[in-house]
Parts: C-alpha cells; structure tokens; sequence
C-alpha cells in the first residue's frame, strides 16, 4: 500500500503539474480536494482519466468520486481494492 | 431607430430550414441519436445532436452548415449584407483534426482552419466587403455575435447585418464534453431530476437585422435588447447561484426597458448539466423573486447542445415562437427536478407571445441574454448616436521576443531586435507559478499582459470588460489534446486542456484575475483579430462606466503554427507575443487615445481605399494627424499588402516615415497589437525610437501614429497624444 500511496504521490504531481511540491510534502491522510494542494474539480477529472489509463478503473459518478478522492489513502485503497488483476 | 430580424435561417438536427424546424417544434421531434459521423471510442456511442444530410467536402463542416444558414436568411434578398458577424468555436476543426490525426504535413490543407475561415467563407460567396467579424466566446459565441450586430448598426456603421453562430460536429467537442463528464448516456434531458449532461450538437443559424425607425415589411421580430456578462468565476462551470446569468437577463431587461413581468416565455440555454441547469433555474429565481415565471422551455434535448451555434439557433426559435405563436416543449424532461422549482413545458403550447427572453452561456463564465419582441409591441425607439470609438490608454504592455515593454523599447532604442519567441521569464514577471500551474503559453501571455497593463496605469480600479483578440487561440493546449487523444486510439485525454483549448479561455482568466463582471468577448481572425477586438470594445464598452481591459495574443507552437499561419511559416525566426491596453472610453479629443477607426473586408477594391481616406478625414487631415504610419503586412500577402501600401502613401500624399514592423516584431498573428502598444510608447514620448525607424531616431513632430492593418483585410487604427 505505502509503494502505490507513493507511487500515487508522483503521478498526482505530475499529470497536475504542482510544481511547488514534493511527494513528501502530500498528507496521504489529508483532504485532496480542496484542501492544501489547492485541488478542484478540473483536477478531480484529470485524475480519474489517469486512474483509468494506469489502472484501469473508470470512475464516472459524483458520488463514487467524493468517496474515492477523499483523500490519497482512500484513493490507493479503492485502487488496490478494485484494479484489474491484469495490472502490473 | 430600432433593429429588427427581417429574416433568419437555421439548420439543426432537427431541420435544415426554418420551415422543417418549425415543424419538428410543433412535434416535439427528436434529433438526438448515437454518434454516426465517426467512430466512437466510447461504446456505445453518445447520443448526439448530429446532421445527417451529406455536406459537401470541399470545406469542413462548420462552414457548410454556416453557408446553408446564411443562403437561407438572405434568400430574395439581392444586396449583400453591409457586415457580418459569426460566433463559431470549433472553426475548421471538423477536418483539421483529421488531417493532425494523420500527421498530413501539407499547409494548404490546413486554410479553413481558422475559426476566422467562416465568417470570410460567407462573406465571399455573398459579397459582403464591410467588417467581416468572428466572436468565440465558447457556447455563447451565436449570441454574443447579436450583440455585436445589434451595436454596429446602432453606431450607423452598417444597415444590415447578417450576424449568428455555426458549429460542426468534431471529435475535439464530443471527447472534451465526454471527459468533463458533461454529456448524458442516455441523451440531453434538461431540468430532469436525473439529467447527467448534454448532448454535443451541431447546425447554425443566421439572422439578418437591418436598422429602422419604422418595423420594415415583413419583419419577423425586434430585437429589444442583449445584455452580456461574465460570471468571473470558473474556467469552466457556471457561478452556482447563476449570478452572472441574472445579471445577463436583467441588463436585457434594463436595455430594453422592460420588467420581467413582461417577458411571455423563456428560451432556456437549459443545457441538461446538473450545474448549468441549476444556475440557470437559481438565477431565474433570483430574477423573478415572488413573480410566477412564464412558460420556459430548452431545446437542447430536441437538437442537442450546438455550441458556437447555440446561442444563434436559441435567438432564430425565439423570432420562430414569436411569428408562429409556437412555444415548444422541453424535450427530454420526463420528471422536473424537484429541487429547481422550475417546470418546462412538457408539450408545445399554441399561444400568442409578444416578448421572449432567450440565453446561451459558456465556458469562460460568459452570460449572454436577448430579448426579443413582436415587431408591433411598443418599444422605446433606439436613438442613433455619434459616439466617439475613442479611448483613452490608461497603460499599456507588451510582450515580445526581447521580453517586456521596458526590454522591447530598451532594445529598439539600441537598435536590437524584438523578433523572437517570448522569453518565459518575462511572461512570469507578473505570475504566480502555482496560480497558473494549469495554464499554458497563450493563457499565460494573456493574463501577464493583463496585469502589466492594469499596473502601470497606476489605476486602482480593476477592468470592467475584458475584449480578447487571438488570431489561432491555444494552440499548446489545442495540440496537446488531439495528440493525447490520438495516441490513446482516442480513449483518454486531458479535460484541462479542454478546457484551455477554447478561444477565449485567456479572457475567462483575466476575467477572473480582475473580477470583471462586464461584457468579456473573444475575437478570432488571423491577423486581423486584435483590430476586430479594438473595433468591437469600441462599439461596447461604453455601455458601462469601468475601464475597458483589450488584449491581443499569440503563441508560437513548432507543429501547429507552420501549419496554420502561412506567414509565420516562412519567417527567419518564430515569433510571438502581443500586447496589453487598459482603456476608457472617452470623447474628449486630447491625452493619449487609441482609436479603431476602419475595418473592411474587400481590400482590392479602390472603393475600399476612397472609404479608408474618408474615415480617416482625408488627405490633409492624414498629414496633419500622423508622424508615422505603421504597416502591418503579413508575409503571406506581401505582394498584395505592398501594393495596397503604395496606393495609400499616393493617395495620402504621405511624407512621414513608413515602418513596415512585421520586419522588426517577426510574423505572427498578433504583431500588430505590438505595434499599438510600440506607437502608444512613441507618442507618448514624441518619437521613434532607432530601431524602428532605419536606425535613426525620428520626431513625430507631435503629431500621432497611424496603424494600418494591410493584405487579407484592411484596417485602420490611430493612436494620438
């Protein structure tokens, strides 16, 4: 879980473009949605297609979002919980 | 004077003429079916708004469906239009994408790329020489080009306009929608309380307005008003209380001098979003307060949502509903959302209606609202009035390759060159790297101009209106997109840059950077979009008291600008950048002013010439106004801009120093609002500097700097002390 939760920290940076960040610097325990990371709902979209690129899971609902996104614990979870066993 | 629609075409989804769609409203005819016009990668594929009738391939299909739309408005009518304005979004994408998915490396395929295209293609088959001019503002853009419309002819400057919105279909839209998660699976069903989206529609629709005292014979409807805002807000989504839409409706209102008791129904921009749908429904309320509301209805779960076309094709039903006495139904809407406290009629009503109110809004928080009356129904007459297009330059910046406004003047009195990407670092001057993590090159520009212009005024008080001017948009996040898209067999791409792909993103940025609430209108056109910018502030931005903000900016992309811009692909270096005006309208005749002063689409006409030294007060008057003409001719039309500059240094018994300043900013799209920010600097400082004048330095003997715009179009712009 730490490797995909750090793993996770990189791709975040990357696909967003946070600059200013470290992978260290990110809580995986803190809000990632509007919290910190200044986070929005463009940037909620722009994950949920690299989610469905890297590990095949599509995430197309409001509610499963919230839920998801909460935070990038919650995140690595639903991934580990749901990702293909097909995936790397 | 009054404007009045004399005539409309429109074709959608749901009909090719005004006759077929009348039809289709009085059936509740659905034109919504899965995507046929290429193949999906979503499977199934999305219900979608599309026409299909086979459109000619000569020419993409945003300008075929636009031509059928204007052939039919100006059918029997034997002169052309005096001007036209078209809101389009998509432009020539229909096949550029096409051509970029294949990686074709022939420019020449690539001429109806530019959104610009359109409107010129209309203006050629039916002989329109006056402006020819191209608003894109996203899902407004049809609507806002009314506006435009509606203004020039109050300003007498044409008396018949040929103005609306035309969209095609294309794979940049139906991706972009899908990956905001903006489009319903199960099809558009507005105001529903299970609606998940719209449907990516496309089609067009022309209005003429002709400019009378008296309703002419035959006239289908009066256009009372059409207010304009923008929320400043979201790149993207709506102000959740829909407070810039209310502001919309009740400019409309005030313009007209109506109240909203007066309004018989309501034609919704009712996209079927959860967001949009609630805004809209909440702004309503806001405006109606303890009011019933009239009938209101959205056609977009009829015909889709057809973007640049939409709010042009809500205008045309609206004239069809006032002519016919026809409200249609809401289609799609099964269940009303219980939450909106809005009921759209479910079936189409038979009944007389006098007045309507109808919206369209877009990406960039861009709210436009007309209302639209029987011609007979009393309205306060509209009075001409010769009002100055003056401004003001309250600050003014620059980007160029040499950097800043300080680094690009630095470098002209020492005689270096300007031409040249602009340096990052002097794009940044003025950002914060985190703020515009999500902005690429020309968003960035934009905003940096902005802020640079707004500081150096000194002023304390913020824009009220922004005006955007790009000749090609963004083309890093335009590529970026397609390429992602087309490396990932269209599976996956970036709805950031969607989202930054539209034409008038960068204003939606200021706008939010300044808070400016006012009007906020993108122009699009090759080289000439600066000069439509100025030209429309001018026509604009004195219906509010605040500061005018006018930027014009181009980048430099390495695979899409050789493609797109036949100057900037044979020029020594790639060059780009632009320039920055915080402006007041004014009517007094001293201080630093900048003033649009000619625009015209026929440049090989001598009638051109004779009415460009008329606007500019004739011979003597041009020796006594200007020190300097500066020249913009593009690489592409050198021979023709020569010649064009020959005849009027000749007929102006011109003496003063001519800069051709393509040869010192480089070739792109926006150099000629670099001039204007270069000649706001000249005159302000009573010279030219050495290097735009053959190293030396020249007095401008206290006199002004005419800009002339030269090639495909001529323009005219003046600066004075």
């Amino acid at each position: 879980m730490d490797k995909l939760i750090n793993e996770l920290k990189v791709k975040i940076i990357d696909t967003l473009n946070l600059t200013s960040v470290e992978p260290a610097g990110i809580d995986a325990e803190a809000l990632l949605v509007g919290g910190e990371l200044g986070l929005d709902s463009i940037d909620v979209l722009e994950l949920v297609m690299m989610i469905e690129k890297d590990y095949g899971l599509r995430i197309d609902n409001k509610e499963l979002g919230i839920r998801v996104f909460a935070s990038l614990k919650a995140l690595a979870e639903y991934i580990h919980q749901n990702r293909p066993e097909t995936q790397p | 004077m009054r404007i009045f629609v004399t005539s409309l075409g429109i074709i959608s989804p749901i009909g090719e003429n005004a006759s077929q769609t009348l039809a289709a409203l009085e059936t509740s005819a659905c034109g919504l079916a899965p995507l046929s016009l290429f193949a999906s990668s979503v499977d199934p594929p999305l219900p979608s708004g599309e026409i299909r009738s086979h459109l000619p391939g000569d020419v993409p299909r945003t300008h075929s469906l636009a031509l059928i739309a204007a052939r039919e408005a100006m059918a029997g009518i034997v002169a052309p239009p005096d001007a036209i304005v078209l809101g389009v979004t998509t432009g020539g994408m229909p096949a550029s994408e096409l051509l970029l998915k294949n990686n074709d490396p022939d420019p020449e395929k690539f001429r109806y790329h530019g959104t610009g295209t359109v409107a010129h293609y209309l203006a050629d088959a039916l002989g329109c020489h006056g402006p020819v001019l191209t608003v894109s503002t996203a899902c407004s853009s049809g609507m806002v080009a009314l506006k435009i419309a509606v203004e020039l002819l109050k300003s007498g400057k044409a008396r018949r306009v040929l103005a609306g919105g035309a969209d095609g279909l294309c794979r940049l839209t139906y991706y972009g929608f899908n990956s905001l998660q903006l489009v319903d699976p199960a099809g558009a069903r507005p105001f529903d309380k299970d609606r998940r989206g719209m449907s990516v529609g496309e089609g067009a629709a022309m209005l003429v307005l002709e400019a009378t005292a008296y309703p002419p014979a035959g006239a289908l409807a009066e256009v009372l008003a059409v207010g304009l805002t923008c929320d400043a807000y979201h790149p993207a989504a709506p102000h959740p209380d829909g407070a810039g839409a209310e502001h919309a409706m009740r400019k409309a209102l005030a313009g007209a001098g109506c109240a909203a008791a007066d309004i018989d129904y309501i034609n919704l921009h009712g996209t079927g979003t959860p967001d949009n749908d609630r805004a809209e429904a909440r702004a309503l309320q806001a405006l109606f307060s303890t009011l019933p509301l009239p009938a209101a209805s959205s056609v977009k779960g009829a015909l889709g949502h057809t973007l640049g076309a939409a709010g042009a094709i809500n205008a045309a039903v609206s004239v069809l509903c006032i002519v016919h006495g026809l409200l249609p139904a809401n289609t799609g809407c099964r269940v009303p959302d219980p939450g909106l406290q809005l009921l759209p009629l479910s079936s189409p009503r038979r009944e007389p209606v006098s007045t309507v109110l109808s919206n369209a809004f877009g990406f960039g928080g861009n709210n436009a609202s007309i209302l639209l009356g029987k011609p007979a129904a009393t309205a306060a007459p509209v009075q001409i009035k010769n009002r100055s297009t003056a401004f003001a330059v309250l600050g003014s910046s620059c980007l160029t390759g040499a950097g800043d406004c300080a680094q690009t003047l630095a470098a002209l009195r020492d005689g270096a060159g300007i031409s040249g990407m602009a340096p990052a670092k002097a794009i940044m001057a003025g950002l914060n790297e985190s703020a515009v993590r999500r902005l690429k090159r020309l968003p960035r520009m934009a905003l940096s101009l902005a802020i640079a212009a707004h500081s150096n005024s000194g002023s304390a008080e913020t824009p009220d209106s922004v005006f955007f001017g790009t000749g090609w948009g963004g083309l890093s996040e335009t590529h970026d997109f397609l390429s992602r898209l087309f490396s990932t067999e269209e599976r996956f791409t970036s709805p950031t840059d969607f989202i930054g792909s539209v034409h008038n993103a960068p204003a939606g940025q200021v706008a939010m950077h300044f808070q400016a609430k006012g009007a906020n209108i993108t122009l699009t056109d090759g080289d000439y979009a600066f000069e439509q910018a100025l030209f429309s502030a001018g026509l604009i931005a004195h219906e509010t008291p605040g500061t005018v903000m006018v930027i014009a900016a181009d980048e430099y992309h390495e695979k899409l600008t050789p493609l797109f811009d036949a100057s900037a692909a044979g020029a020594p270096t790639f060059s780009d950048g632009g320039c920055g005006l915080l402006l007041q309208p004014t009517d007094a005749a001293m201080g630093l002013r900048i003033a649009p002063l000619f625009l015209s689409n026929d440049p090989d006409s001598d009638l051109t010439m004779h009415s460009l030294m008329l606007a500019l007060g004739g011979a003597e008057a041009i020796g006594k106004k200007y020190g300097a003409v500066f020249a913009g001719i593009p690489a592409a039309s050198r021979d023709k801009g020569r010649q064009q500059l020959a005849l009027f240094i000749k007929a102006a018994g011109c003496d003063c120093p001519v800069i051709d300043y393509r040869k010192v900013t480089g070739e792109f799209a926006s150099a000629s609002a670099v001039a204007a920010a270069l000649a706001v600097d000249c005159v302000r400082r009573g010279e030219l500097p050495a290097g735009l004048n053959q190293a030396v330095p020249a007095s401008l003997h206290s006199r002004g700097i005419l800009l002339l715009g030269l090639g495909r179009c001529i323009t005219a712009v003046e600066i004075s002390g």
